[in-house]
């Protein structure tokens, strides 16, 4: 399996893996696209699935492995809160029990299609979780920076379940596969939702594929988290509010008009192998 | 709508308080500061006011998404003062200015011998900026005329709001008394004390009760009451759905249940940022609380950070909410960094 520190980590880690600042950052930015590519290709499925295109896929750091992962499913669910997400929480709380959540969750990574919406967006900061990268903003909903800054504020600082000097704070990285994602939305509301209250206007069901709002990178992190996150030789997008050029110079269009049929059973392949892994992980310490 | 006067329910206006015990939660930011929207304007002659006029509350008023009722809609133009200047409608009603000038063109004023002509504008442009909505106090009604357009007073809009609520006092203590009883036997069994009421309008008298369960062997950090509670509903729903296709001959059909919409909820402690925002993706109607949750809370402008999750107008959809003021029903007390 392959390890990869992340390139916040100290020097000497780094050195021992002989790769320069500047590599892994290329590294983490492939790995990003990786994942989330994983994400985006679950949110085509969950479209084919008569769902909102909203997907994601959780990662254990340490192991670089995929746990869990979920698309929404308020319609299915009649519920409105069945989001991505809380299916992806669900699984976990399966594989590690409900009550060591909080201290798993430190290690979790969430790569998610779309910014977390206000109230999922809380639900990981209680539960703990280390970082979320996202997609496209949520305009209606977003929690972690495009309506509130739920990542970032101060509602659990007192909670001794948490460590203090960290206080649940995240960082919610965007951007990543952010035009697939866009798109998938766009796939997705050009059809008409009979089971929602107000009916659409007619020019949201013109089907854009040309334009796309400005990525307003310091909405969401400052400019010292881009740098950690992708280097110094990207930050022109910071300035530019652009989208990243290395790893999608233009929107792969075979990755969002693909229906991928296979995906959920893959994806619990690679939760399973997980599983396993911990198991025996687990059998070990008991010995 | 009853009028002020003949509302049987005892209401102080300036507090905002129903009966003494409905303390209505409202954010404090929008009333002082004003957002500002872009207006059309135009320059008219005075002797032309009365086509334009006549011609708004035909064509604009009924139809402009944004109500400028609380604006003044002609004064003295400051600049030139043989001329006028008036409010068309919003940008957001119409935004293009070739759509506005073909507008305008359809307005035609008989001449004193009896000829049709073209009426005459100058100077149209969107570029003033007005309050979106009127203010709540005299005060800030006579800045705001000054600062931005001459404004109409109407009184205070809170006011009609407030006496058009829909209040059952005795339905809303019995439920309180309900989630009372429930949390104070919870505490007294050292279990989390936070206990909501969903009650489903096309079902009021089956509603549903849920608990705080994430110390329960099954629940996890996230199994707040409010969220046990949509997800009661949902799973409610699926049931009766099935049940109802199964006894197809049976005659208690009902509209079926979408989310919580229109749902009252009653619940213990006041909500976090979470199942604040639930309650906005369920479409609920109204939430009442007991007891404020100083840090995590997410409804009170003094709670947390403020975030009045119920009424932020970033958010495309809105629910009543009150915190019952009095001490008649007591909970079994939460530290106050638990999110509720």
């Amino acid at each position: 399996m392959m390890t990869l520190d992340t390139p916040s980590s100290s020097s000497s880690s780094s050195s021992s893996l002989l790769i320069s600042r500047k590599d892994a950052h290329i590294v983490m930015g492939y790995l990003h696209y990786e994942r989330m590519k994983l994400a985006i290709k679950l949110a085509r499925y969950a479209l084919d699935h008569n769902e909102t295109p909203v997907a994601c896929i959780f990662i254990h750091e340490p192991t670089n492995s995929v746990i869990a992962y979920g698309l929404n499913a308020t319609n299915h669910s009649l519920t409105g809160v069945a989001h991505a997400e809380f299916m992806g929480i669900e699984q976990i709380k399966n594989l590690v029990g409900p009550h060591h959540l909080m201290d798993f969750f430190k290690d979790v990574v969430l790569y998610v299609t779309v910014e977390p919406c206000i109230m999922c967006a809380s639900a990981l900061k209680q539960l703990n979780i280390k970082k979320v990268v996202f997609g496209c903003a949520n305009e209606r909903f977003g929690g972690n920076g495009t309506v509130l800054h739920i990542n970032k504020d101060k509602a659990l600082l007192n909670a001794p379940s948490l460590p203090k000097a960290e206080s649940a704070s995240y960082e919610a990285i965007p951007g990543i596969l952010r035009k697939e994602a866009i798109m998938l939305l766009r796939y997705f509301y050009v059809r008409e939702n009979k089971s929602a209250v107000t009916p659409r206007n007619k020019a949201e069901r013109n089907l854009d594929k040309e334009t796309f709002p400005d990525l307003i990178w310091s909405t969401y992190i400052d400019r010292e988290t881009f740098i950690q996150e992708f280097g110094s030789a990207q930050s022109i997008h910071y300035e530019n509010n652009s989208d990243l050029m290395s790893f999608n110079d233009d929107i792969d269009w075979s990755l969002i008009e693909t229906p991928w049929d296979d995906i959920v059973e893959d994806l619990n392949e690679k939760c399973q192998s997980f599983n396993m892994i911990q198991r025996k992980k687990s059998k070990l310490e008991t010995v | 709508m009853v009028k002020k006067v003949n509302n049987p329910l005892k209401i102080d206006f300036q507090k905002c308080i129903i009966e003494g015990r409905l303390q209505q939660i409202l954010p404090k930011h929008i009333t002082s500061e004003p957002e500002l929207i872009n207006i059309w304007t135009i320059d008219i002659n005075p002797q032309d006011s009365k086509y334009f006029i006549a011609f708004i509350r035909r064509n604009i008023k009924e139809t402009d998404p944004i109500s400028l009722l609380h604006l003044k809609r002609i004064q003295k133009n400051p600049n030139d003062k043989s001329l006028l200047k008036l409010i068309l409608c919003s940008v957001e009603y119409i935004a293009d200015r070739e759509d506005i000038i073909k507008l305008l063109e359809s307005i035609e004023k008989k001449t004193p011998n009896g000829n049709v002509e073209k009426i005459q504008y100058t100077n149209l442009n969107k570029d003033l900026k007005v309050p979106k909505e009127p203010p709540i106090t005299r005060e800030l009604i006579n800045e705001w005329s000054k600062k931005f357009w001459p404004m109409v007073w109407n009184g205070n809009p809170n006011d009609q709001i407030l006496n058009d609520y829909i209040i059952d006092m005795d339905s809303i203590r019995g439920k309180l008394d309900i989630i009372s009883k429930q949390s104070q036997s919870l505490a007294k069994s050292n279990e989390i004390p936070v206990v909501s009421l969903f009650v489903n309008p096309l079902d009021p008298l089956n509603h549903i009760l849920s608990i705080d369960q994430r110390n329960s062997t099954s629940g996890c950090q996230l199994d707040h009451s409010i969220m046990n509670g949509i997800k009661k509903v949902a799973e409610d729903e699926v049931k009766r759905r099935k049940l109802e296709q199964e006894a197809k001959e049976s005659n208690n059909y009902r509209e079926k249940t979408y989310l919580c919409l229109n749902f009252d909820v009653y619940t213990t402690h006041e909500p976090c940022s979470m199942c604040s925002m639930a309650l906005i993706h369920s479409r609920i109607k109204r939430l009442i609380f007991i007891k404020p949750m100083e840090v995590t809370g997410s409804l009170r402008p003094e709670s947390g950070h403020g975030y009045c999750m119920h009424a932020n107008k970033n958010l495309n959809s809105k629910y009543e909410v009150f915190q019952w003021i009095g001490d008649e029903y007591p909970v079994g007390s939460v530290e106050n960094y638990t999110c509720c």
